[in-house]
């Protein structure tokens, strides 16, 4: 209680303070922007590059701007996919981990088939799951979360695992309750570990959403890869590539914020 | 006055047809295409645009294909209604494997890929590809190639065939001699980057093989107890066709449509380069879709040959050019 | 045996027993589901052909992991060392790794050509990418002022580094590791896919061309065994080096 007190008045007081420095990171990543296309163009343009191997990015940024309209629903199509699968891989993948700390029994039984369920490459059986998932947005959801459950699962548990036993042994001695024990000591505690698999999924989530547009679909970011990638619209590979890379970093980021923001908080309790 | 009021709805009748089909109920069915949306596929779109579907009772889905997504798998399970599925080949070996699935009607009459050379190159006949590099798809074309190359005297060992990737990049580069393409895909990258005088053709039908590609399939249940709506189907389906070949901007249009991030030109090559494997061969004088038996049982008879398929198929039952018949010929006729 | 051990041999027999019971009960047709049974002899009959695509995925995953778990461990070190190279890297990284390995594979192609290299080369950007991840964050999970404590000691950057950095990272640089070795082998398998000369990936590609159900599954079931034995290899030499440390 106190303690939720004391950080929203700290939040309050370095509302200012934060400022600045976003101003100056938002600087900075702007000019790093630059200097990464001038690199670009210049490259293409000094070596003579042939634009099937890599074309300029004023050609790949013209071709955006022809149908931008194209790239904005597939951007916001793969993105809502890519967000429910992360979602629902988190949840499960969180859950397993608890799951299997309380009952070894299962973790033994269960584990070994779901490194197995990794190894089967979905690409295989597009079939299998347009049969099962028809051909909504589900399905490439669900892709996106069976790429996403078994790094959040396997973090989770080895997070948890490692909390210090004398800890667990000092607060039941206080009384604590199981559910109390999880949320207020081993969750937190295990949530770095946590995140090095949400970071690792944001971009997993986004390549199982992708991977699931080329079973069958009609808009995505995946449809107009493939589609360029087939007929040798080498600027519209690109574009998509370019838009795809924006959604992950994107994605990555908001998570590496969360992370900063939660992590630090439970650092502090 | 009665006369008249009969004449009347005589002349209203074709008007009024669709909506005699809405108060039976249109059905719902889904056609799954073997790839994504460009204009190898225009005449399906254009029909859908156009309402031509809904005019036989049919609210049609279209569904695109992928990489790995087998049309035949989906019909046969009964995931989608209608397919546009590989070709004459990937129905024999859907048959072979005991997937309940029949071919209504062919798109392509002809064999759709080419091997290409350099015009300028030491390729000038099918001979000279011994000793030679080519790259092809390992999905019915290696087979064509083994058999053009045969009844040139070319073992298999003669010459060396490699896997072809996405890109013909390596041939534009001289990396590779022969490089297989797709008349209305892959030809087009291949002469914009080259230009279409650079580059030396072998056709299969040269070398009296035919491959007849681009297969309509129903499932055997649809065929069996929906035999309507698969004569709709195709005939919404050739109207559609007819109207794209005829007014290729507007079918290009309905494609792009569904997918605007495509290059226009291309499209348009493509289309007119489809429309000449659908209007080729039988389909000259039989019309649109038609089902060349002869073709057929001479890519059948090729591919035993080959031991691509283990046992003799029945064509009777793979094919059923029954649906197509229906239609009057002249309405056939693209 | 271990007890682990039985346990999972359990799991993995009522799934082989749910399997069979609902292809054979509901008599499912091999294109929505085969028997195991039809999948184990189907493999026997094609082992020559497995063994050796199977030799060929392993060789690439094996190679690729390697490069990898090198580089990723390294480029997290690098920003370890100088963070002013930490922005810098990072987006970049980050950018690369948000497109799917399959988008990569005609330009990877294009430059490493249609044999293995050009696996081993998207084998080495996947493994990479989950091994740094892991590094930078066990890097970064020391405390401040354990390295400030040891830096007034007269500490140096490598000492910390190594003294304590890197046995903090250990435990998540092993997690790293161990889901990398999944991820080596299915990279290697998609990119067979995509155009291969040889390997469990292309067997896979030509069983689906060829309508070949039963092939396809064997493949996966071999690429499956192989997986889980790199992961439980991997696992083991980790428990073995932690255990020591």
């Amino acid at each position: 209680m106190s303690a939720a007190l004391a950080l929203t008045a700290r939040r309050g007081a370095a509302g200012w303070r934060w400022a600045a420095p976003a101003l100056l990171w938002l600087g900075r990543l702007i000019l790093g922007l630059a200097i990464a296309a001038a690199v670009w163009e210049g490259a293409v343009l000094a070596f003579a590059i042939r634009p099937e191997y890599l074309p300029r990015l004023s050609a790949i940024l013209a071709t955006i701007a022809a149908t931008p309209e194209a790239y904005v629903a597939g951007f916001l199509r793969t993105l809502l996919e890519t967000l429910i699968g992360f979602a629902a891989g988190v949840v499960v993948g969180v859950l397993n981990g608890i799951l299997f700390l309380r009952a070894p029994v299962l973790r033994d039984m269960l584990f070994p088939i779901f490194v197995v369920s990794q190894t089967i490459p979905v690409i295989a059986f597009g079939a299998l799951v347009v049969l099962w998932f028809g051909n909504t947005l589900l399905a490439k959801a669900v892709i996106a979360f069976y790429l996403t459950f078994f790094p959040v699962t396997v973090n989770t548990l080895l997070g948890l695992q490692s909390v210090d036993p004398r800890q667990i042994a000092l607060l039941r001695s206080f009384g604590a309750s199981g559910r109390q024990l999880l949320l207020r000591l081993m969750l937190p505690a295990a949530l770095p570990q946590i995140f090095v698999a949400l970071r690792l999924g944001a971009s997993l989530s986004l390549v199982g959403a992708i991977v699931g547009e080329w079973f069958g679909d009609t808009t995505g970011l995946g449809v107009i890869l493939l589609q360029a990638m087939y007929t040798e619209q080498v600027t519209v590979m690109w574009a998509a590539i370019l838009c795809a890379a924006l959604l992950g970093t994107g994605f990555y980021a908001a998570v590496s914020l969360a992370e900063r923001w939660l992590v630090f908080w439970g650092a502090e309790q | 006055m009665q006369r008249r009021t009969l004449l009347a709805a005589a002349a209203a009748a074709p008007a009024i047809l669709p909506f005699i089909a809405h108060a039976q109920g249109t059905q719902k069915a889904t056609l799954r295409l073997k790839w994504l949306a460009q204009t190898q596929f225009a005449g399906f779109y254009l029909a859908k645009a156009r309402g031509y579907y809904e005019a036989e009772g049919i609210d049609l889905t279209i569904n695109p294909g992928g990489p790995n997504l087998l049309t035949e798998n989906l019909v046969a399970s009964g995931a989608d209604t209608f397919g546009l599925s590989g070709g004459t080949d990937s129905v024999f070996a859907a048959r072979e494997k005991n997937l309940p699935v029949v071919c209504v009607g062919v798109a392509h009459q002809q064999t759709p890929f080419v091997f290409v050379s350099r015009a300028d190159g030491p390729i000038r006949t099918i001979q000279d590809f011994r000793g030679k590099t080519i790259t092809t798809w390992f999905t019915g074309a290696n087979y064509v190639l083994l058999g053009m190359l045969a009844k040139a005297g070319l073992k298999p060992g003669d010459f060396t065939m490699q896997p072809q990737q996405v890109s013909v990049t390596p041939f534009v580069d001289g990396q590779v001699d022969v490089v297989t393409a797709t008349r209305y895909n892959e030809f087009y990258t291949l002469m914009t980057r080259m230009g279409r005088e650079k580059l030396r053709t072998f056709v299969a039908e040269d070398q009296g093989i035919t491959f007849p590609r681009d297969t309509l399939i129903v499932s055997e249940t649809t065929a069996r107890q929906k035999p309507e709506m698969v004569r709709g189907f195709l005939r919404a389906s050739i109207r559609g066709w007819r109207d794209a070949l005829k007014d290729q901007k507007a079918g290009v249009d309905a494609v792009m449509a569904a997918a605007p991030s495509l290059n226009r030109d291309h499209q348009e090559f493509m289309l007119v380069e489809a429309g000449k494997l659908m209007t080729a061969g039988a389909a000259a004088q039989q019309g649109l879709f038609w089902i060349d038996e002869a073709a057929v049982r001479s890519a059948h008879d090729f591919l035993r040959e080959y031991e691509v398929i283990k046992a003799p198929i029945d064509l009777a039952k793979a094919y059923d050019g029954s649906f197509l018949a229906t239609i009057p010929a002249a309405d056939r006729m693209a | 045996m271990s007890r682990e051990a039985l346990r999972g041999l359990l799991g993995g027999a009522l799934l082989v027993l749910l399997w069979e019971g609902v292809a054979c009960g509901f008599a499912l047709p091999s294109y929505t589901l085969p028997a195991v049974s039809e999948i184990l002899a189907s493999i026997w009959v094609q082992r020559a052909n497995l063994i050796t695509g199977g030799a060929t995925t392993l060789l690439e995953a094996l190679a690729g992991y390697a490069f990898g778990t090198a580089i990723g461990i390294t480029l997290a070190t690098v920003i370890i060392v100088l963070p002013w190279s930490r922005s810098a890297i990072l987006p970049v990284v980050m950018a690369v790794n948000s497109v799917p390995v399959a988008a990569y594979s005609p330009l990877v192609l294009l430059w490493f050509g249609i044999g293995v290299s050009s696996k081993i080369a998207l084998v080495t950007l996947a493994v990479g990418f989950t091994v740094f991840l892991s590094a930078l964050a066990g890097f970064d999970r020391v405390d401040r002022r354990s390295v400030d404590l040891l830096r007034s000691f007269g500490a140096g950057q490598a000492s910390v580094l190594w003294r304590l950095r890197l046995p903090a990272a250990l435990p998540l640089i092993a997690a790293g590791m161990r889901v990398a070795t999944v991820r080596s082998l299915i990279v290697a398998i998609v990119t067979e896919m995509l155009g291969a000369q040889s390997g469990l990936g292309w067997i896979i590609y030509q069983a689906v061309v060829g309508i070949d159900f039963v092939g396809v599954w064997s493949a996966i079931f071999v690429a499956s065994a192989l997986s889980l034995a790199f992961f439980g290899v991997i696992g083991w030499i980790e428990r073995k080096v932690i255990f020591w440390r």
